[in-house]
């Protein structure tokens, strides 16, 4: 009766106790930052002595923070869409195409994924340095698409797989040009699995750390090299405030993925 | 499979199907293997050709202990995460969905957040004076601050709160696909709920504990900015060491060679873990 919800009995009430205890625990950090960052003690007291919204406006009135974000945001958008597009013409080949070695390049593709981040951040940084393209906004551009390709990869090809490709030949059939029947059917149909890759290619990229702390320059910082600076300084509430708009904008992609899913799927 | 009509045109298709890649391969090929081997090339060649960089590295006491506390922080990260998820994905694929959406949005906001917001909260949470400390000592339960932050403690802790996730959605998988009557066929023979736990659900959903397990695994021997900013100058873990090696003490070769270890680690059990996963979906199919 394991499997069976309604009839494990005593187990029951233990394991839905510790699910409840690692939501918590889940939950803590984030919380905790949103109600650290109002609050008005320099040393992060908790609770706080009072409440503050001295932190946003120190954050609002730095004007490096307010650079980085948008430096960030722009690098993000770029690698995104040169990802899902780049990664949606692979998929085509991963998903259609009959060559050999299909397996090999699909494994070639998602490396990145895996091969863990410094490696390739050392590497990159060494070869950029050599052609000039360290601490460049195209040379974080070209790197964060690289890791951003296989968050694109996957959902476009799961997507791919489950559309009936009959349907692209039927609309062949009936007139349309293969690349009209691209646009007009096939696309339209994997529209949820493009959607999610730009979500979260967007994320790869707007999150990424460790290629970034490499190519960053004095003058060209991405958010998460600013907040790591800030980290290794001092525990500041200004990152505690910069944190917890990061939070709200999660939440916020959350409920608009939730909301944009649902209405694609109808 | 194929008609006559459409092997004909094979060839054609052939071409059109592998050129679409064309970009990725380009653009990975380019800015992904060029850089990776020579990197490789440089543990070889830099100051001079030869293995010296490889002798260094496992000659020295220091980097042996960081290969040694690379490993140990990756199995106790690994081990602590099973433990923890295993129950929960349980309750997961068999909670009414009211109640189950709730918990699976709380996975999802605790993934997507930023993780350096992460890691600065769990910072904040476990320093000596933090909240943790804090509201122990309130209680009476401890009278000295425990020590939760620069140690292995504080590295398991904020480690396993960005594991969690990636073992619990896929052992959630695992465990759904578990037909629940061949649980109800042991209750009817006699089993008690242990001997149906230990002969039938553990052994039934050991693949997916091992695949995700693996992956926890991998992932943690790579991992660089919560042990950096959670453990201690002591426990240094090796990707710190070659993020370091390289750009404070601006000695490629031997981070070159250091990366090359990791990279081979990694990738060695990457490739068990697919053969894993893959072994399960042809189980599974058959």
């Amino acid at each position: 009766m394991l499997l069976d919800y309604d009839r494990l009995g005593w187990l029951r009430a233990a394991l839905v106790g510790f699910t409840a205890a690692v939501a918590a625990f889940l939950l803590l950090p984030v919380v905790f930052i949103v109600l650290l960052s109002f609050g008005s003690s320099r040393w992060l007291a908790f609770p706080p002595p009072g409440w503050t919204l001295k932190w946003y406006e120190q954050l609002f009135a730095d004007s490096t923070w307010i650079d980085a974000a948008l430096t960030s945001a722009r690098i993000a958008a770029m690698a995104a869409v040169l990802a899902v597009v780049i990664g949606l013409f692979a998929s085509f080949a991963l998903v259609r195409g009959e060559f050999r070695g299909r397996q090999l390049l699909r494994g070639l593709l998602l490396t990145p994924m895996v091969l863990p981040v410094v490696v390739f951040a050392i590497a990159i940084y060494a070869f950029f340095l050599r052609i000039g393209l360290a601490g460049t906004t195209i040379g974080f551009v070209i790197a964060h698409t690289i890791l951003a390709l296989p968050f694109a990869i996957i959902p476009i090809t799961a997507a791919l797989e489950g559309f009936d490709k009959s349907i692209e030949d039927a609309a062949i059939v009936c007139g349309a040009s293969p690349l009209q029947a691209r646009l007009r059917i096939t696309l339209p149909s994997i529209r949820i699995g493009i959607f999610s890759a730009a979500i979260f290619s967007f994320l790869a990229s707007w999150d990424e750390v460790v290629v970034a702390i490499f190519m960053a320059s004095p003058t060209l910082q991405t958010l998460p090299v600013k907040i790591w600076g800030s980290l290794r300084a001092d525990l500041s509430p200004v990152v505690a405030a910069a944190s917890s708009l990061l939070v709200g904008l999660t939440l916020c992609l959350m409920i608009v993925t939730a909301l944009l899913r649902r209405k694609l799927s109808r | 499979m194929q008609g006559n009509s459409s092997r004909r045109g094979s060839v054609a298709s052939l071409a059109a199907g592998s050129g679409s890649a064309l970009p990725a391969l380009l653009l990975v090929g380019l800015f992904f293997i060029v850089p990776v081997v020579a990197l490789l090339l440089r543990s070889v060649t830099d100051p001079e050709p030869g293995l010296q960089n490889y002798a260094a590295l496992f000659g020295s006491g220091t980097y042996v202990r960081v290969f040694l506390n690379t490993f140990l922080v990756a199995a106790v990260v690994t081990a602590v995460t099973i433990l923890v998820a295993f129950p929960v994905a349980w309750m997961l694929a068999i909670m009414p969905p009211a109640f189950g959406s709730v918990v699976f949005g709380i996975i999802i906001l605790s993934m997507w957040t930023n993780l350096l917001t992460r890691t600065y909260a769990w910072m904040v949470l476990l320093q000596r004076t933090g909240v943790i400390n804090r509201t122990l000592m309130g209680l009476g339960i401890i009278q000295e601050p425990l020590p939760l932050i620069n140690n292995l403690t504080g590295v398991t802790i904020g480690m396993v709160y960005i594991m969690l996730p990636f073992m619990i959605l896929p052992l959630v998988g695992t465990l759904r696909a578990i037909d629940p009557m061949t649980l109800r066929a042991a209750a009817l023979c006699g089993a008690s709920p242990f001997q149906a736990f230990r002969r039938i659900l553990l052994p039934l959903s050991l693949p997916g504990i091992a695949a995700g397990g693996l992956m926890v695994f991998v992932m943690s021997l790579g991992y660089f900015v919560t042990p950096a900013l959670l453990g201690g100058t002591s426990n240094m873990m090796l990707a710190e060491m070659i993020a370091q090696t390289v750009r404070s003490l601006l000695n490629w070769g031997l981070g070159s060679a250091a990366a090359f270890v990791l990279l081979v680690i990694t990738m060695a059990l990457y490739a068990l873990q697919l053969r894993l996963v893959g072994a399960r979906r042809t189980g599974g199919g058959a």
